[in-house]
């Protein structure tokens, strides 16, 4: 089987974290566009991440010494989870370092440092985002793994790129039923995990809607650069997550020809999502937060038949 | 190791002259105790072969002969034991003289004589070498706990915990009682080896009658869901430290004698064990997982929040034993599945002994500082104890099963052992295997949940109420108990490859097969690796060293991201509450952060909630307000109080018929006794 090499696995991380605010203002966009609106420019969330950058600091008063190392801490749980994905290339790293289950591992020590950084401040709205994303995560977190093992149960590993490898480049030729049904699981869950409609809002403050923002609220300055920089990392990791189970990636990328072709079908499946995310934020309302455990539920029997097809 | 603990126990004699006296000599006499255990296990369990080791113990009874038995299981537990036990010594006496200051010679004496007895019979129950010495060492560890449960406050609600506690933990050794005298019986000696000889010639039916027997007793004293009632009112009355001990260690006993009866006493010879040994395991384990969990979420005393979180770890590691009893020689050669499966088992035991100690000594700081128990009415106790604060947070993550500490390590290999009996089994119990490891997810997550509640409303925000604004950080010996666990937490997190020699000689004693590091760092010690394929040739492998020293490389440059740009002016201003002044009346409650999921499972809590309003002529002006809410456990409404009513209403049926005469009892005996005889007295 070939490997990913270190210095490539250490690349692609510092890539991931460049990119994803790019995903972002392409999702932002493309809904601006839906909404027959002119929409602000691509690289709209660069500009703000180096203002954020520039800025100086707010810190709310009854914090604690936990509080400044928090947007430290997720940004970096989060792009550690980045280097799991594989990009450019199929197969194991020479070094073992993670599988999926790591992965999922990584984010949720992210959600969790940035629901306790949330309580931190002592504000209402804190609070109320870091007890919804609590109680949603716990729900969505099953149902990813059991996607995640439905892959695994017929490669026999966890490891993302040797799941992908596995999966060969037939792409949906290939693809059983129960493949199908763990696509639809995930395609459930993807907004659920990058904190869009109809699961979370990422455009508003409003105490009604918001779950992830709420919590970002007392950050400011170069931490809430880095909770923003961590939440578009977030995004395209989820993204890769996804197209590392389900879309093909090239297992034998030779030379810097194989790398481009590699990167360039990479940027493709990264559309492709992207363009699913930003449809589905601009076709449906955000539900009622009681009503979300429901809408999961689907992903959760999805992803249950699938796991159930692969066994029997 | 037993001089030690018998000079602990003897100290107590000193509190005639004075009581501190007593508390401190009984402590350091079970730490050199713990500390020589340690010495003991490992020396065993790096040493090599030479064991299992036999030592006779002096004749005390005419029909039994006592001995001690060494071997690599009982080693691997008094490891366990040993390691919370050294945190528990260090942090013991200072916690006794800042919770209760006033305490008389007396209770100290008696604490100090309980902890000994407590740790001593819990060591020698591991090395027990006969059914005797075991029972025994039950009885022991069982009185002197309930000991240290009431021995804490004159407090009407610890009397009762403690009393429930006595009487489910002695339904437990009746059950116990009555396995180990029916195989007494058959093989007509105590010591093991024969029990084990006896054993061999036993039919399937009594023999599977005689492992539910025993894990109905073990099952009681660990904790498992439905009969885990005790626990969360009995953990939390001990002092901390003990609670410590209970949670993190006592429970492991029970799950000590568990392997020794079902791979060693009972196990048939030569083939795989019953499967609806396994399976029931199995599903215990699941239950009690999820319920502990989703209780625990639902509650605001800290200790017995932490309490409902020992249940669901038993839980999990229920999970692996049942796991490697369904796979142990089922599986073809190799046996690799069930090896994985009880290292997980075995590796959770240790994990969940620090992580958890570390949070109940955390607890038991917050509550010496402040003497409040309900997270509601702390808060802002990470500006006023701040080691406590974050060796608790160190705690929370590594129960949360996050990443890079050691709670990861052993549900990864859970997972994978999940995964991979799934794809060995295929069909309906395939399918079971699956739906436990997305309950073993689902306790993940919910776990985090429950330690962002816990950690947030008790350590962050403001101080809600005086007692919390008064904390002052916990004495250095308590701080460094702690320690002591944290490094463990983080040493079996980064490096879980070096603890796996530990766990070869249990392993291979009771799989008769390669040790667990044989299988699990095949590839060498920084590399966690597990087949799930029979070939074991495309085989998951992780490294937790590199990934921690990619999230410390990641953290570095993160960090010169957070220090921005240019020399940006920093101030600090009070937290936005839409232009009201902030007071702790804004703060996130318990209640509120777990009222969404409180909802979402409301088929599971039933939850009630009353709200009272007094208005002020019209209902806009609320004068006050008054919020009730509670929940149930099912277990408890279902089965328990339905009991309770059944025993009321059997005795209030005997009270009728009884006369209060003496004359009236005195004709009972004699008619019982005169049936008997009738019965079993006419025979052959």
């Amino acid at each position: 089987m070939s490997e990913r090499s270190l210095g490539l696995v250490l690349l692609t991380t510092a890539l991931l974290a460049l990119l994803g605010p790019l995903v972002t203002g392409f999702i932002q966009k493309l809904k601006a566009r839906l909404q027959c609106r002119q929409g602000a420019g691509v690289l709209q969330p660069y500009h703000d991440l180096v203002k954020l950058f520039r800025k100086g600091t707010v810190q709310a008063d009854t914090t604690s010494g936990f509080f400044r190392s928090i947007p430290v801490l997720v940004l970096a749980a989060t792009m550690a989870a980045g280097a799991l994905v594989p990009v450019v290339r199929a197969g194991p790293p020479p070094v073992p370092l993670g599988d999926a289950l790591m992965l999922l591992g990584l984010l949720a020590l992210a959600r969790f440092l940035t629901s306790v950084g949330a309580l931190d401040a002592g504000g209402a709205f804190g609070g109320m985002g870091a007890s919804r994303e609590m109680t949603i995560a716990p729900l969505v977190e099953p149902v990813l793994m059991m996607v995640v093992f439905s892959a695994a149960v017929v490669a026999g590993t966890t490891e993302l790129g040797a799941l992908a490898a596995h999966r060969g480049t037939s792409w949906i030729l290939g693809w059983h039923a129960p493949d199908f049904l763990g696509f639809a699981a995930m395609l459930v869950l993807l907004p659920a995990e990058t904190g869009r409609i109809p699961v979370d809002n990422p455009d508003t403050h409003l105490e009604l809607t918001m779950l992830h923002e709420g919590m970002l609220l007392e950050h400011s300055g170069p931490g809430l650069g880095c909770m923003v920089l961590a939440s578009h990392t977030r995004q395209i990791v989820t993204l890769g997550l996804v197209s590392a189970l389900f879309f093909p990636v090239a297992a034998t990328g030779v030379g810097a020809l194989g790398l481009l072709v590699g990167a360039g079908a990479f940027a493709l499946k990264i559309l492709v999502l992207a363009v699913y995310l930003a449809l589905v934020e601009s076709s449906y309302a955000k539900l009622r937060l009681f009503r979300v455990p429901l809408y999961l539920g689907i992903g959760f029997v999805c992803a249950l038949t699938a796991l159930a097809l692969r066994i029997l | 190791m037993a001089g030690c603990y018998g000079a602990g126990a003897l100290s107590s004699l000193l509190a005639r002259w004075s009581g501190r006296l007593a508390l401190g000599v009984g402590h350091v006499a079970a730490l050199a105790g713990a500390v020589a255990g340690l010495g003991v296990s490992l020396s065993v369990l790096l040493g090599g072969p030479g064991y299992p080791l036999t030592l006779p113990l002096p004749d005390l009874f005419p029909f039994a002969r006592l001995s001690l038995t060494v071997d690599g299981l009982s080693a691997y537990f008094v490891l366990v034991i040993s390691v919370v036990a050294v945190a528990a010594a260090i942090y013991g006496p200072a916690y006794l003289r800042a919770h209760s200051p006033d305490a008389r010679p007396p209770r100290q004496a008696a604490q100090a004589l309980a902890l000994n007895v407590f740790l001593g019979s819990m060591t020698f129950l591991c090395f027990a070498g006969d059914a005797l010495t075991f029972l025994f060492c039950w009885e022991g560890m069982t009185l002197a706990s309930y000991v240290l449960v009431v021995s804490d406050d004159q407090d009407g609600e610890k009397a009762r915990a403690g009393l429930l506690y006595l009487v489910m933990a002695h339904a437990g050794t009746a059950l116990l009682l009555v396995a180990f005298l029916a195989l007494t019986e058959r093989a007509g000696a105590f010591d093991f080896g024969a029990l084990r000889a006896a054993a061999a010639g036993l039919d399937p039916t009594t023999r599977t009658t005689l492992f539910f027997l025993a894990l109905g007793g073990f099952a009681t004293k660990a904790g498992v869901v439905p009969l885990h009632v005790w626990l969360p009112r009995a953990h939390p009355a001990a002092p901390s430290h003990i609670s410590a001990l209970m949670s993190g260690v006592m429970l492991k006993v029970a799950v000590y004698g568990m392997l020794r009866v079902g791979f060693d006493l009972l196990a048939p010879a030569g083939g795989p064990l019953p499967p609806s040994w396994g399976w029931t395991v199995l599903i215990l384990g699941t239950t009690s997982a999820v319920l502990g969990v989703l209780y625990a979420l639902q509650q605001h005393d800290l200790k017995r929040l932490l309490a409902f979180h020992s249940v669901e770890n038993i839980g999990i590691i229920l999970i692996g034993v049942g796991l490697a009893m369904i796979l142990w020689q089922t599986e073809g050669p190799g046996g690799v599945l069930a090896t994985v499966a009880l290292t997980a088992a075995l590796l959770h035991t240790v994990n969940h002994a620090a992580f958890k100690g570390l949070l109940f000594l955390g607890a038991g700081s917050v509550l010496c500082r402040t003497h409040v128990a309900n997270i509601e009415e702390l808060g802002g106790l990470a500006r006023r104890m701040p080691w406590t604060a974050g060796l608790f947070l160190l705690g929370a993550i590594a129960i949360s099963a996050l990443p890079p500490l050691n709670g990861f390590v052993s549900e990864w290999l859970t997972f994978q052992v999940l995964l991979g009996g799934a794809a060995r089994f295929h069909g309906p119990a395939g399918l079971g295997i699956v739906f436990s490891a997305a309950m073993l997810a689902l306790t993940g997550g919910l776990a985090a949940a429950c330690f962002a509640k816990a950690f947030g409303v008790t350590f962050l925000g403001r101080a809600r109420t005086p007692h919390a604004e008064r904390a002052t950080e916990a004495p250095p010996s308590m701080i460094a108990g702690m320690m002591w666990l944290a490094v463990v937490c983080v040493v079996l997190g980064v490096a879980p490859g070096y603890a796996m020699r530990l766990l070869d000689a249990p392993t291979a004693l009771l799989l008769h097969g390669p040790g667990a590091s044989a299988v699990v760092t095949a590839r060498g010690p920084l590399v966690l690796s597990a087949g799930l394929t029979p070939s074991g040739s495309s085989a998951t492998a992780i490294s937790m060293t590199v990934a921690a020293a990619l999230l410390v490389a990641l953290t570095a440059i993160a960090w010169v991201l957070r220090r921005g740009v240019g020399r940006a002016p920093r101030r600090v201003a009070p937290t936005w509450t839409c232009g009201m002044r902030p007071t702790a009346r804004f703060d996130y409650t318990a209640t509120a952060f777990a009222k969404p999921l409180r909802l979402v499972f409301a088929a599971l809590y039933r939850p009630r909630r009353e709200v009272i309003r007094e208005t002020a002529g019209t209902p806009y002006v609320v004068r006050r307000i008054r919020y009730a809410g509670e929940i149930v456990d099912l277990s408890e409404t279902q089965i328990y109080h339905r009991v309770e009513r059944g025993i009321s209403e059997l005795s209030q049926a005997i009270r009728a018929r009884s006369t209060g005469r003496i004359y009236g009892y005195i004709g009972f005996v004699f008619g019982a006794l005169f049936v008997a005889l009738l019965w079993y007295g006419v025979g052959p």
